[in-house]
This record gives structure tokens, C-alpha cells and sequence, in this order.
């Protein structure tokens, strides 16, 4: 499988080095424009499967490239990135041609979920069966199995797990669970209660005694679903 | 198209409108007295003719030759020159003439066969009074008339005018200037507060104006003013533990990170110390981008540029959806959470706002009851208003905190600060959620112990006629 090119536009070092190496991480073939009309350039230039652009950059502004890029019939897509959460801000994005964007400061954990997200999109993806080890999901028929035992799951569990199952290996933020499973706008304090107090139990009932452990915290980040230790 | 001009000062106008008001008083009432008194001395003089007529009747004789004659009596000399004394035939002959020479009209017979007749006449440019009436003497019938000359009643009328005339000025002055006095001396107190209440300025805050007198009008201003002052007030020191709270909760975090950060370069240490180090950094820095984000929110409601995106919701379904969200922490903690509803208690609300109210003060009355306890939730129609109650068997809020309880950053018990949960700011966000909708949230002691929560909004116009009342145990029940 060929390797994933993605484009940084980033004019801030710091964060720029920080996705990169992220993205390394996640085998991607990374490059960064420390300028927007670099970032214009390159992106003109060669061929990515992703953009992640910074709205505010100096020299050319994000949107100007992002609007440059969609008049040229460059279909690459495009995520963007803005200090800024006015709404305005985001659906002129969109409008111009953006495939999502992320408000800083965004979990690193969410970035790399959209990203897929966005890699993935337009292949057909209709899973109905779902496995980590011995766990394994029917989404058709709405049972967990462990080990070959059926697990008595809520609605809400069921919903929880399948969103791990989906991300497994990779972390999940409680910002994306309390945003894709609550359907929770905005984080609070409450729903990060709610959210951790739900996670414990599925856990007790999904890493049974004697069993391997799947759902581990990731302190400070969320948590993951996965095969081994950390 | 108007001129801009600086307006004038309100002692200013109270003395122009005085002036002016005087002014018309004062015109009304000279007129007045002129005509009256122009009224009275034509009287007069015609009420003199008639005497005279009546001393002229009887100078009227009979000559031998059986004529009409003339008695001259001594004293006609001194005021024949403002008389005239005539008598006429009934041919309208004129039989005699004495007193002044100047030539008056003749005189129209036709008119004066009955009773006294009065008439102003015109001779020489002079106004002549005349009184005339027929007279039988011997068997004579003539028609006596005796005029007297207008001109010193007139000129008598004319001083009268001109005192008039001239004085008015004078008086209309004379109220301009003590109009003008009495405006600055009723107007002195308003100079007066106003350069005391320059003096208060924002660090001065504390000081009030001294009230002379509460019942006048002056008093009640001040009053006012007052009232303003400790309003100001109030929010300035509100503003003020508000930012030295914020730094106060972003510096905390802030050093917490830099010392892990610190300690954990400080000297070679395993990966799962660094782990450790790195994961409680993370922590916080969490803790603080929430913060941030509350406070960003306040700020942006403070500002009022949020924008709620109305629609009509039952508030009972509003408060079922928050507690199935946050049932799991009152199950956690063996508490059982109630929904008392009626249906049809419907509010225009932003749904994702109204959401973030119920569920902050929820979440209070979870975390601040005891395990075992009972959280109910009611919904009900108060009046024309929806109110949405959440109690809790907590302990309570004293009355002296009862006000502050939606302040920012405010804890009853300071000591829970940071780790009994957020940052103090989640019943200040219930608040700000609550008033957005034109509503009021309040907080008062159940008599069994704990606190009742109430959000009161308005009821949205289409509200359902049906009330069906049910209630829900959501966790706990009977178990």
C-alpha cells in the first residue's frame, strides 16, 4: 500500500513539528509548509491525500488558499485549523471547499480520527461484524460476545463500544465520545463524569476476569481499544 | 433642517418661560385694566353731560316776546371752553349757541323726539361728546344739546396707556432677573450633586451622596443615584474577584504543569515516571482548556453575541433527556433520581442552552447529595410561567451564601475547590443560560434539609391545553 501524503500548512514551529511527528507515527509521509504561500505551492504542485490547513497564516491567508485550490479543481481534502470557534469562521470554511475543520486547542487523539475519517470517506467501509481478539461486535443482530459469552450490554454501552471497536488501536478522546455518543455540543465537567463512570463499566463487563485487558485509559488523553499492553 | 445649537441651560429656559409666561399674564391683564378703566371714564363723562344738561335746562327761559331765551348765569365763563351749549328748533333752527367757539355739526333732528341721546362727534379734529334731548318750554318744543370736548379725557387715557405700556418692560425684567434667582437657587442642589457626584470616581466607589432631605424632589434623585452607585459598585467588585478568580484558576494549572515538567527533567527517570509526568500534564492542561472555554463562553454571553436558536420544547422531555444523560452518576452513587412531570409545558428555547442549564444544576444536586439520597426533578406550569424545580438532600446553602451561589467561581466550601469537581463556574453558566431565555433560576432550603433549585422561564405561546402529569423513577427505584 502506497503511503499516505499529507500536507501541514503550519505557520507556528512548534505545532507544526508536533503534527508531523504525529503523523509519522501514523505512517503518514508528511510534509510542511511553514508559510501560506509556500503551503499554495506545494499543494499546486504535488499531489496529497490531505490537507490540514491553518486559517491564520501569514503571507496568504487560509481561506484564500483553500478558495485558490477548490477554483483550480484541486479536489484534495482539505481539513482545517482555527483558533478562532466563531460560526461564521467555519461555515465560510466549508463553504469554500473545506471537508472539516478542528478548533485549537483540538485533542491530537480527534485530529487523527478525523483524519481517517476523511482518508476513509468515499470507500464502502459496511462492516457488520467488528474484533479485537476475542471480542467481537454484531452490528447486525446487536450482540457482544467475549470469549464466545454473550455480554449484556445498554444501549449506551453497546453505542460506546462500537465507537472503540471503530477506533481500535488508536486513542479516543472523551471530547469525540462526549460529542459522537452523548451528542453532547460542548464539554463540561458532568458529561466527563458521565463519561468516565460508563467507561468503567463496560469495562467490568467487557474485560472479564481471566480475560485480557482491552479498554485502557490513556491518562490525560482518553482511552483505547486494543490488543496487549501499553 | 435643524441647526445645531448648544442648548441652553435649564435655568436658562425655567427663566425664559417665566419671563414669558409673565409676559402673557401680563399683557392679558393690562388690557383688561385699560378697557375697564376707558370704560369707566367715558361713563363718567357722559354721567357730567347729563349734569350738565340738567343745569342747561334750567337756564332755558321764556322772553317777553313769548321766545325761547337764555338765562347767562356768572360762572359759564370758566368752563365755556370746554363746552357747548346749544338749542335748537323743532325746525332745526339754531335758537342759540354759547360756551366754546368751535363749530360742531348740526344736529339730526329726526332721532332725538323721544329721550337722551348720546353721540361722539367729530369737529376740528377734536372728539365732542354730546348728550341731546327735546325740551318744552312755554309750549316751545326745542331740542337742547350740550357737548364737552373729549380731548382731557382722552389725554388722561393716553397716561394711563403709556404708564402701562412703559411699565410692562420693566416688570418683565424685573421677573426675568427674579425668575433667574429663583431657578439658581432651586436649581443649586442639582450643581451641587453633580460636583459631588463627579468626585466618586471608580476607586471611590464606596462613598455615597448625603441625602438632605429623602421626600423632595432632590432626595429622591439622589436616592436614585445612589442606587446607581452601589450597583456600579457591586459589579466592579464582581469584576474584579471575577478576574482575580480567573487568573487566580489558570495560574493554578499553569504551575502545576510547569513544576511536573520541572521535577520530571530535573534528573533521568523510568518511561513510567515519564508517562506518569506527561499523563498528569496532560490532565491539566485539559483542565485549564475547559476553563478556558467556559470563560470564553461567559465572556461571549457578557457580550451578548450568542445567538439562541429558538424552538418550541416541552420542558419535561428538555429535563428527561438531561437526567437519562446524567442518571448514571446518581446510580453510581446509589441515589435515586426522580422526574415529576406534566406534559405540555412548553418554553421557546435554544435546546442545546437550555440543556447546558439543567444539566450543570443536576449535576450539583448529584454531586452535593449524600450516597442513598433522592434527587427529584418537576416540571410544572406556575402562572404563566414553566418551571423546572431539581432538589437535593445536600446541606443545603446558608442564607448568607444564597445570593452568591450563581456568582462565579463562588464555593460554599472553598476547601472543595479543585477537587470536588469544576471550577465553581457551572451554576454561573446555569444562571447566565437561564436569564438568556428571559427566565430567573433561584435557590431556596427544603424544609427536610438540602436545597430546591428552581428555573423559571416563560411559557412559550402555543402551549398545550392537556396537562398529563406522570412520574418517572430513572435510577434507583425501588431496589
Amino acid at each position: 500500500m502506497p503511503l499516505v501524503r499529507v500536507l501541514v500548512v503550519e505557520d507556528e514551529r512548534k505545532l507544526a513539528q508536533v503534527l508531523a511527528s504525529a503523523l509519522r507515527a501514523q505512517h503518514y509521509d508528511v510534509v510542511v509548509a511553514p508559510t501560506g504561500e509556500d503551503g499554495f505551492f506545494q499543494a499546486n504542485a504535488e499531489t496529497f491525500d490531505l490537507v490540514l490547513l491553518d486559517l491564520m497564516l501569514p503571507g496568504r491567508n487560509g481561506l484564500e488558499i483553500l478558495e485558490t485550490l477548490r477554483k483550480r479543481h484541486v479536489q484534495t481534502p482539505v481539513l482545517i485549523l482555527t483558533a478562532r470557534d466563531g460560526v461564521d469562521d467555519r461555515v465560510l470554511g466549508l463553504d469554500l471547499g473545506a471537508d472539516d475543520y478542528l478548533v485549537k486547542p483540538f485533542a491530537l487523539p480527534e485530529l487523527l480520527a478525523r483524519i481517517r475519517a476523511l482518508l476513509r470517506r468515499g470507500r464502502p467501509a459496511e462492516v457488520v461484524r467488528l474484533k479485537v481478539g476475542d471480542l467481537e461486535l454484531d452490528l447486525a443482530g446487536r450482540r457482544v460476545t467475549r470469549a464466545g459469552r454473550l455480554l449484556d450490554l445498554t444501549a449506551r454501552e453497546f453505542e460506546l463500544l462500537e465507537y472503540l471497536l471503530r477506533h481500535q488501536g488508536h486513542v479516543v478522546s472523551r471530547e469525540m465520545l462526549a460529542h459522537e455518543i452523548w451528542k453532547e455540543p460542548r464539554r463540561a465537567t458532568p458529561i466527563d463524569n458521565v463519561i468516565d463512570v460508563q467507561v468503567a463499566r463496560l469495562r467490568r463487563k467487557v474485560d472479564l476476569d481471566g480475560h485480557e485487558r482491552l479498554i485502557h485509559t490513556v491518562r490525560g488523553v482518553g482511552f483505547v481499544l486494543r490488543e496487549g499492553e501499553l | 433642517m435643524k441647526i445645531p445649537l448648544a442648548a441652553p441651560t435649564i435655568r436658562a429656559r425655567l427663566t425664559g418661560w417665566y419671563a414669558l409666561a409673565l409676559t402673557a399674564m401680563l399683557v392679558v391683564y393690562a388690557t383688561a385694566t385699560f378697557i375697564a378703566v376707558r370704560h369707566e371714564f367715558l361713563e363718567q363723562l357722559d354721567e357730567r353731560l347729563h349734569d350738565d344738561f340738567e343745569v342747561a335746562e334750567g337756564r332755558l327761559t321764556r322772553t317777553a316776546d313769548g321766545r325761547v331765551g337764555w338765562a347767562v348765569a356768572h360762572e359759564d365763563a370758566h368752563d365755556s371752553e370746554s363746552r357747548v351749549y346749544e338749542v335748537w328748533s323743532a325746525t332745526g333752527e339754531q335758537i342759540h349757541r354759547s360756551g366754546a367757539p368751535t363749530p360742531l355739526p348740526p344736529i339730526a333732528l329726526g332721532a332725538t323726539n323721544t329721550s337722551y341721546r348720546y353721540e361722539t362727534v367729530v369737529a376740528n379734529g377734536e372728539r365732542w361728546r354730546t348728550i341731546a334731548a327735546p325740551v318744552t318750554i312755554g309750549g316751545h318744543n326745542v331740542v337742547l344739546r350740550v357737548s364737552r370736548s373729549e380731548e382731557r379725557v382722552r389725554e388722561e387715557l393716553s397716561e394711563v396707556l403709556l404708564v402701562l405700556v412703559l411699565g410692562l418692560p420693566l416688570v418683565v425684567v424685573l421677573a426675568g432677573v427674579g425668575g433667574y434667582l429663583l431657578a439658581r437657587r432651586a436649581l443649586l442642589p442639582i450643581d451641587h450633586l453633580a460636583s459631588e457626584a463627579r468626585r466618586i470616581t471608580a476607586e471611590r466607589l464606596h462613598e455615597r451622596l448625603q441625602v438632605p432631605n429623602e421626600r423632595d424632589e432632590i432626595g429622591r434623585l439622589t436616592t436614585v443615584i445612589n442606587g446607581t452607585f452601589a450597583r456600579l459598585e457591586s459589579s466592579f467588585e464582581q469584576l474584579r474577584r471575577f478576574t482575580a478568580d480567573s487568573s487566580h484558576e489558570l495560574r493554578t494549572p499553569l504551575a502545576v504543569v510547569r513544576g511536573i515538567g520541572e521535577a520530571a527533567v530535573a534528573e533521568r527517570r523510568s518511561p513510567a515516571e515519564y508517562e506518569e509526568a506527561i499523563g498528569s500534564m496532560l490532565e491539566e492542561v485539559d483542565r485549564m482548556s475547559g476553563l478556558v472555554d467556559t470563560l470564553l463562553r461567559l465572556s461571549h454571553g457578557d457580550a451578548g453575541t450568542i445567538r439562541l436558536s429558538r424552538e418550541t420544547l416541552d420542558l419535561g422531555q428538555a429535563a428527561r433527556d438531561v437526567a437519562t444523560s446524567l442518571g448514571i452518576l446518581a446510580e453510581e452513587r446509589n441515589q435515586k433520581l426522580t422526574l415529576d412531570t406534566t406534559s405540555g409545558v412548553l418554553v421557546a428555547a435554544d435546546r442545546l442552552v437550555l440543556r447546558e442549564a439543567v444539566t450543570n444544576v443536576l449535576d450539583n444536586a448529584i454531586k452535593y447529595s449524600p450516597d442513598g439520597a433522592t434527587v427529584a426533578m418537576r416540571v410544572e406550569r406556575v402562572g404563566d410561567e414553566a418551571l423546572l424545580a431539581i432538589s437535593d438532600e445536600g446541606p443545603g446553602i446558608p442564607p448568607e451564601h444564597r445570593e452568591r451561589i450563581f456568582d462565579r467561581f463562588f464555593r460554599v466550601d472553598a476547601s472543595r475547590s479543585r477537587n470536588g469537581g469544576g471550577a465553581g463556574l457551572g451554576l454561573a453558566i446555569a444562571k447566565w443560560a437561564v436569564e438568556i431565555h428571559g427566565g430567573h433560576i433561584t435557590v431556596t432550603d427544603r424544609s427536610g434539609g438540602g436545597s430546591e433549585f428552581r428555573i423559571l422561564l416563560p411559557l412559550a405561546q402555543q402551549t398545550a391545553a392537556v396537562d398529563r402529569r406522570s412520574t418517572q423513577v430513572y435510577v434507583g427505584g425501588s431496589s
